[in-house]
């Protein structure tokens, strides 16, 4: 937070002037606005299909409960609510399905039937319930509300679960990761953590301590760094002293790169936390590292993935953000998402690194 | 208010889980699900003059569910209605105060037990006809016709049908207009866009057009009508995926929060809850849904359909009581003469698998009459064979089973014929039908093993062709019969090849090490052959196991009564081909999950017991060895979770999966000239020094002996050392002995040392892939056993067991869907594991 602390009304003032006059009072990352108009037309022309779904372009154009869950986040932050039905429509018929109240993870639209494995993702079922909640409020839709609600309690009874040591963490699905159903379980995700989720459910739902899962994931951020980089892998087991998880690649991958994001939008801004996710700020790209060899894997050169290392540089050290990266021109859908969201914030914060 | 009192009986059946949702739901927002205007409704309910029940028509298609459809549908009539709430009533002991509930309905936010969907509250809650808005009967009506107006305009008849049907469902006193064009059309091209959208189902964009527009105007009113139909048609979209998927909590909560969802015009919908209910057991509430339909719905088809449909769900008396539904059509015909035939042949299917199912004479002789004619088809008679086979009456079943191979010739008809020719003492009748389908699957190849060795048998002996021996011969190697390879010995030395006797018997004893049977054969061999040495050491290993060996040499041997197996009349076969009710497989354990997940270890030991069991004048001894070999099984207390597998997994005997390293020895060899060979290798002079085809010859001869990785090394040598032809050989016979060992992965880098012919290595191939996905499904590696399987599958049928081995794989992930999708296949087929994953399934879903 310590860029975020100037006095309270220098911070209105400016923000006052950077929004539109509709825009709501800003106190996080989340704010309705903070996605320009063309920005999100961009996207939108590029990822959202008239029936509400997001496409993945990089994946064979499936979707799933993370995309719904960004696109409803960015439909949000771009103050759409006409998109935001469209999408949340989709998300509701086609993958809201399961029995527990939790979305399934994966919609393909060359099978049929067209979700073809039950399981979910619990990040994007934080994802989803996040942007329902966060639209409720802001709309005063009382049924975005309500099924954000509903949401939020599944998730917590579902996939928040309590761990040996008496904390509590969340599973990356409600199953194949419990220590009954894994040698090493359980296994967790550190990148599932989407931390400012978990700050709105905490005011929301009393049923969970989130703040705790928010710390257990900023533990793991912190305990669960491997090789000379000292980077989180993706996928880890916590049976004991976290390690990659077995069958899993050790890699700092593509889930992993978003760590960062979703923690300085969450106003984590710890310099020991951020510190290692620095190292390819102003570089030619960003690196995808194997934890075990020390490896660069590929070198990810998309203008929403070489923006993380550099907004990290941004919040650390206020070095300016390179030009390139604050237009928005998107390529693939997911770092086009994670280009959104950091410019999302830097739209709120003082000066914005430009 | 049809709508309204389905909406009652359906949430009255919710269960607690579902019921503690909506409350919770509207504890967060109470205000938000109030229907809009419910007072107007009811406003103008009581000004209508127009009677309720003047404008039905029979023959009227308005809901043209169907192409030539008379679809009635659930509001509106009536008659019908009187019918359904006195159905319905049932309900009404578990809400006490119905009528609160209905009122309720009609105005939730002064109620907390309101229908009103969380996700969904948008959607007015359908009114019932409450009586709590009587003092606000001042306002006009206001029923929005615009969607009549605009399908009126469009031509689009049957759209136009459904919404004067659903206009009349919510209103009933109001009257449809005499001719809708006439209505002026106001002029509103964007209204008519929308419900352009709405027409052609793309309710997202509509979604989006409806929110732009409010955004634009936000003067502009969206009709509630509109939102209203929205709201139903993505609830009905949500419940036929959720329904889908298996995901019955789904549906069933959706089906609650959308009561006007189920009409007849739905028939699909009410059959989807009917599932659901039936899925989550909860067969009354189903019973419930199916008779809705049956009482409230004219449309023949869908009528008998909705009897089909109960029937594998439901048990039979809830069955019956939908039967009794039934009209007699003008031809005097009963409309469910034809679903009636589908559930004789269930209860006939169902007591092929049970023996102690009671069949009803006239379901038996329903099936009969269909199975008879030459018109007939194929399973008709191969159920009844199955009825028969499991009533000890093998003559009727072996007509059955013909009748339905000179139809239709199929695996699991030769299986039934092999088990009655088996049963009748035709056991080389039996061997000779089931040789070319001994592969199909474990059960087919069991039941084959026991042809063989009721064959060999046979006494007084007889001939048997050499051809037949020696197939018999190599798939007794393949499979590690010991029971076939004792009977094997014996036959040699009735044919005085002693020999060939000690071979066979050694070789049971390598399979089974207790087969005191065998070991008894091969101890009269090896004293026959004078082999002193021999007779002592067996007796040494025996000492104090058999007494027959023990007093070897004493008079008063009994040789020919010790050694016959007993006919498959003096144990017969109850259980096969799927399973058999042997000692250690109760019946009754599969009532816990634990014996389910067992169950399949029991089933590959049954069998064989059933045909290879000590017989019962043997020496005390063989029995303790029968009790060695059941012991493993014996798992019931095992805990339940993650051991559960472990029992599985362990008791599992993975080699009877694949060919083992002897097979090619006897495909050549027909076990006649074994001796020779086998002296050739048992001797360890320097065999380092061998080449080519002698080093092949010692290396097969290794193999049979069941010294696979000494058979390893030296085939190694012949590859090295070898012409292309013997290096073939070798790599072939590398690969089996590494497999049969379990390393894997060398049987697929030999295999891949030398060009195999295509079927050669196709068999390999499978092979290798089966012990993976084996062996990954022992290390719990259960997503790398799936994707083994997947390969395999890809490449050769997935046999009945490792379909199991898939099922209980999606178990362990937790893939409880696809898991049922497996055992329902298997099911499908008459998998008795298929019927035992299911019922575990459903026990793990009660499971917290």
């Amino acid at each position: 937070m310590n860029l975020r602390l100037l006095t309270a009304s220098a911070l209105a003032m400016m923000i006052g002037l950077a929004m539109p006059a509709q825009a709501q009072p800003q106190t996080t990352a989340a704010a309705a606005g903070s996605v320009s108009g063309e920005d999100w037309a961009a996207y939108k022309a590029k990822f959202l299909d008239s029936s509400g779904r997001i496409i993945d372009t990089a994946n064979g154009g499936i979707s799933h409960s993370e995309g719904q869950g960004y696109g409803l986040i960015l439909a949000y932050l771009a103050n759409s609510a006409a998109d935001f039905d469209q999408i949340w429509t989709f998300t509701k018929t086609e993958l809201l399905l399961r029995d527990d109240g939790l979305a399934v993870w994966r919609w393909d639209p060359t099978k049929t039937p067209h979700v073809t494995d039950a399981n979910d993702a619990s990040d994007g079922d934080i994802l989803i319930a996040y942007a329902l909640s966060l639209a409720g409020e802001a709309w005063q839709r009382p049924d975005l509300t309500s099924a954000a609600q509903s949401m939020i309690a599944a998730i917590g009874k579902h996939v928040v679960v309590p761990t040996d040591n008496g904390g509590i963490t969340l599973l990356p699905g409600v199953t194949g990761f419990k220590s009954t159903e894994r040698e090493d379980g359980p296994v967790v995700n550190p990148s599932y953590w989407v931390f400012e989720a978990m700050t709105r459910f905490a005011s929301r739902d009393k049923a969970v301590d989130w703040k705790a899962l928010s710390r257990s994931g900023q533990a793991l951020v912190q305990t669960a760094r491997f090789g000379e980089r000292q980077l989180p892998a993706e996928w880890v087991s916590i049976k004991q002293n976290p390690v990659p998880a077995e069958g899993f690649t050790a890699e700092f991958g593509y889930n992993a790169i978003r760590i960062p994001l979703y923690m300085i939008r969450a106003g984590i801004t710890d310099r020991n936390l951020l510190r290692p996710f620095m190292a390819d700020a102003g570089g030619p790209g960003l690196s995808l590292v194997n934890l075990n060899s020390g490896a660069v894997t590929a070198t990810l050169t998309d203008p929403g993935y070489r923006i993380i290392p550099s907004l990290v540089a941004c919040v650390l050290d206020k070095k300016p953000l390179p030009q390139d990266l604050l237009q928005f021109t998107p390529t693939d859908y997911y770092p086009a998402t994670l280009q959104l969201l950091a410019l999302s914030y830097l739209r709120n914060i003082p000066g914005g690194c430009t | 208010m049809k709508t309204a009192i389905v909406a009652t009986a359906i949430l009255t059946s919710l269960s607690t889980t579902a019921i503690l949702h909506l409350g919770g739901a509207i504890g967060v927002a109470p205000q938000t699900s109030a229907a809009p205007a419910p007072a107007q409704m009811v406003d103008f309910r009581s000004t209508g003059s127009v009677p309720a029940n003047t404008w039905h028509s029979d023959k009227d298609d308005r809901l043209g569910l169907t192409a030539r459809g008379k679809s009635d549908r659930l509001s509106g009539l009536p008659v019908k209605h009187v019918r359904s709430t006195s159905f319905f009533a049932a309900y009404a002991d578990e809400a006490p105060d119905r009528k609160s509930i209905l009122v309720a309905q009609a105005d939730p936010a002064s109620n907390n037990t309101s229908a009103s969907d969380a996700s969904t509250p948008s959607v007015p809650t359908v009114p019932a006809p409450a009586a709590t808005a009587t003092a606000n009967a001042t306002a006009e009506p206001k029923i929005d016709e615009s969607a009549l107006r605009y399908f009126a305009r469009q031509g689009d008849q049957r759209r136009l049908d459904a919404e004067i049907a659903r206009l009349r469902a919510l209103y009933p006193d109001w009257t449809p207009p005499a001719d809708p064009l006439a209505v002026p059309n106001v002029g509103d091209p964007q209204l008519d866009a929308m419900w352009q959208l709405y027409s052609e189902g793309k309710y997202a964009e509509l979604r989006k057009a409806i929110a732009d527009r409010q955004a634009a105007d936000p003067s502009w009113q969206v009709p509630a009508d509109m939102l209203e139909r929205l709201g139903v048609a993505e609830a009905r979209e949500r419940l036929i995926n959720a329904s889908d998927l298996k995901q019955y909590e789904t549906v069933v909560r959706t089906a609650a929060d959308t009561p006007s969802l189920l009409t007849c015009a739905e028939v699909d919908v009410l059959w989807r809850l009917a599932e659901a209910f039936a899925k989550t057991d909860r067969p009354e509430r189903a019973r419930d849904a199916y008779k809705y339909v049956l009482d409230s719905c004219n449309d023949p088809e869908q009528r008998l359909a909705t009897v089909e449909k109960a029937i594998p769900l439901l048990p039979k008396p809830l069955v019956d009581q939908l039967l009794a539904t039934e009209r007699t059509g003008p031809d005097g015909k009963g409309e469910f003469e034809q679903a009636r035939l589908a559930l004789s042949r269930q209860i006939v299917a169902n007591a092929g698998q049970d023996p102690d199912l009671v069949v009803p004479q006239s379901d038996l002789n329903a099936v009969k009459a269909v199975a008879e004619p030459d018109t007939g088809n194929a399973s008709d008679p191969r159920l009844l064979g199955w009825y028969y086979i499991r009533r000890d009456q093998p003559q009727d079943a072996e007509l059955w089973f013909t009748k339905s191979r000179e139809r239709e010739d199929s695996a699991e008809a030769a299986q039934g014929l092999a088990l009655a020719k088996i049963a009748l003492n035709k056991p080389g009748e039996a061997e000779d039908i089931l040789y070319k389908y001994r592969d199909e699957t474990d059960d087919i190849r069991k039941v084959y093993m026991a042809a063989a060795a009721n064959y060999l048998a046979t006494e007084p002996r007889v001939v048997i062709d050499p051809t037949i021996l020696a197939r018999m011969a190599q798939e007794t190697a393949e499979t590690h019969d010991p029971a076939a390879a004792q009977q094997f010995g014996w036959y040699a030395r009735d044919l005085n090849q002693h020999q060939t006797a000690a071979q066979w018997f050694t070789t049971a004893l390598q399979w089974k090490p207790d087969d005191e049977p065998s070991a008894y054969g091969l101890v009269l061999t090896l004293n026959l052959l004078g082999d002193k040495a021999g007779v002592r050491e067996i007796q040494r290993l025996w000492a104090g196991r058999s007494t027959r060996i023990a007093n070897l040499g004493e008079p008063a041997e009994q040789t020919q009564a010790n050694r016959r197996i007993p006919a498959p009349t003096d144990a017969p076969w109850t259980g096969q081909p799927v399973s058999s009710a042997a000692p250690a497989a109760p019946a009754a354990a599969s009532t816990t999950p634990v014996a389910a997940y067992t169950a399949p270890a029991q089933q590959t030991v049954t069998p064989a017991g059933s045909y290879a069991v000590a017989p019962a004048q043997a020496a005390p001894s063989g029995n303790i060895a029968m009790a060695d070999r059941m012991a493993p099984t014996d798992v019931t207390d095992v805990d339940r979770g993650a051991t559960i597998q472990e029992a599985y997994t362990t008791a599992r005997t993975r080699n009877a999966a694949v060919a083992p390293a002897q097979a090619r020895q006897n495909s050549s060899s027909g076990g006649g000239n074994r001796a020779s060979q086998n002296r050739n290798c048992s001797t360890t002079d320097q065999y380092t020094q061998l080449t080519g085809q002698a080093a092949l010859a010692r290396a097969w001869c290794l193999s049979e002996m069941n010294r696979p990785l000494e058979a390893a090394a030296t085939f190694e040598q012949a590859i090295r050392t070898g012409n292309d032809a013997v290096r073939r050989e070798a790599a072939y016979g590398q690969s089996l002995a590494y497999l049969s060992r379990n390393m894997v992965d060398d049987a697929a880098l030999s295999a891949s040392k030398a060009a195999q012919d295509p079927k050669r290595s196709h068999q390999l191939e499978v092979d290798i892939l089966t012990q993976r996905a084996l062996g990954f499904y022992e290390q719990k590696r259960y997503n790398e056993a799936l994707l083994a399987l997947d390969q395999r599958s890809r490449i050769a049928t997935e046999r009945v067991d490792l379909m199991a081995i898939r099922g209980y794989a999606y178990l362990n992930l937790k893939r409880l869907g696809d898991a049922e999708r497996v055992f329902n296949a298997m099911a499908a087929v008459g998998s008795k594991e298929g019927y035992k994953g299911l019922a575990t399934i459903r026990e793990v879903r009660r499971l917290p």
